[in-house]
């Protein structure tokens, strides 16, 4: 495939009187990671939610795989696309195999071939210890691992990650950012926003910061000044 | 008062089988489960949209929901009877006095209990769960669900509250049922007439069935509630 696999124009978005984003152009691309970092608020969540179709904004063109979409209509196969992950994960109350097939279950897929995925999707997020433990008694950075492997599981063309190792601590970090790296390394393309120094600093990551409402490309030692 | 007398005298017709006890429960059953079978789709499904899809004049027909929550069952049972009755506008439905009637007006009653509690549930569910549900490729409908099945439990609290009001409402029961042995006579209704004959022993025994038929009930249905919600 040519071109770029999302390219977003003229994206405008403003909370009452305030506006947010003000952003010529984005280009993503297959197989590339990219990171967005700025200050708190400055509207990395926002950026992230509209492009999952979570947030209606102003936009000239929204271009995925070459075709002009809407976000006021956004199509459900787009969603099979991109997947979104909260900053603070929202787990299903039910099973963690259960959180993890969910996506499954909506693309019909057959149980055998489901539940083969899932227990793949909770080695690679080293969560299988885990399954008999309910989803609302993990910790932060167990709940994390497990909506990452719910993300990866449906192998994606876009991973959209919100601040994934806000709030957690040391060894919960680091086992998300060896997640996320092998996440960068697959041929999907990758958006984070964080503020998280070691995640921006992971090779052949594109790094931008979005200030007043701009997103521009920064080489790291900006990025270090801006977010130590 | 003699009260021992009464309440032997009731578990002996509870047990013997007393076959005009177990008709009078029977009915009171199947009128007030068909009643919660019929509303309980509606009324989750307009709750869930009053919660979640704004639209002008919402907030005016919320409260008004909420404030239906209050209305005297005998009043929806007048109202229904004037529609009902012969010289009515659905008289040629020939529903009056009927068990039909009585499930009409249960479904009236219960409707918005069932809408205020679902609307409350929905309105209190985190927003997250749909999102959540919404990115991993769910459709609008499976999104739904899925944050109904989050919310269960205030969801089945919904369906206690109205099977509760309905299993012992007696005012619409007794305007557009008529309290006909063997047809309409419900536990409530033969409970109000029995007494006011004096014959308290099938009083008492309606009276422990009318409670324990609600206890059993609830426990079904919190059987299938689960532990959601419970911390």
């Amino acid at each position: 495939m040519s071109g770029p696999l999302l390219q977003i124009d003229g994206l405008r978005k403003n909370f009452g009187s305030r506006r947010i984003l003000d952003i010529e152009h984005l280009a993503l691309n297959s197989g590339e990671s990219n990171v967005v970092t700025g200050d708190n608020g400055c509207g990395k969540t926002t950026l992230l939610r509209i492009i999952a179709g979570l947030e209606n904004a102003e936009i000239t063109s929204y271009r995925f795989q070459g075709q002009p979409l809407s976000l006021e209509h956004f199509p459900p196969r787009l969603r099979h696309e991109i997947i979104y992950v909260h900053q603070h994960p929202y787990l299903f109350n039910t099973t963690i195999a259960a959180n993890i097939g969910y996506g499954l279950k909506t693309r019909n897929l057959r149980k055998s071939e489901r539940e083969r995925l899932v227990n793949e999707a909770m080695e690679w997020a080293g969560v299988a210890h885990l399954i008999y433990v309910p989803p609302q008694k993990l910790s932060g950075g167990e709940k994390q691992r497990v909506a990452l492997a719910r993300a990866k599981v449906l192998n994606p063309k876009l991973f959209l990650l919100d601040e994934p190792t806000a709030n957690l601590d040391a060894e919960a970090r680091r086992h998300t950012i060896e997640l996320i790296q092998q996440m960068c390394l697959d041929d999907n393309c990758v958006l984070i926003a964080c503020h998280d120094y070691e995640l921006i600093n992971l090779p052949r990551m594109r790094r931008m910061i979005l200030s007043d409402c701009r997103l521009a490309p920064q080489a790291p030692t900006a990025i270090r000044r801006q977010v130590v | 008062m003699e009260l021992l007398e009464p309440t032997r005298e009731a578990f002996r017709l509870l047990f013997s089988g007393d076959a005009e006890l177990w008709r009078i429960i029977f009915i009171s059953l199947r009128v007030s489960l068909i009643a919660m079978l019929v509303v309980t789709p509606f009324a989750v499904v307009t709750g869930f949209f009053l919660a979640t899809v704004p639209f002008p004049g919402r907030r005016p027909l919320v409260i008004l929901i909420q404030g239906l929550l209050s209305s005297p069952t005998v009043v929806v049972g007048l109202l229904l009877y004037l529609l009902l009755s012969r010289s009515g506008p659905f008289g040629s439905w020939h529903l009056l006095f009927t068990q039909e009637a009585m499930i009409i007006g249960q479904v009236i009653i219960a409707f918005p209990v069932m809408v205020a509690f679902t609307l409350s549930a929905v309105q209190g569910a985190d927003p997250r769960a749909h999102e959540t549900a919404l990115s991993l490729g769910a459709g609008t409908t499976r999104a739904a669900l899925t944050t109904l099945l989050e919310v269960r439990f205030g969801v089945m609290a919904s369906v206690f509250n109205a099977f509760g009001r309905v299993f012992s409402e007696i005012g619409c029961s007794l305007m557009v049922g008529g309290n006909i042995l063997g047809l309409t006579r419900n536990i409530p209704t033969a409970i109000a007439l029995e007494t006011s004959k004096g014959e308290f022993a099938q009083g008492i025994a309606l009276g422990i069935v009318l409670m324990s038929a609600a206890l059993g009930v609830n426990y079904a249905l919190a059987f299938l509630q689960g532990e959601g919600g419970l911390k």
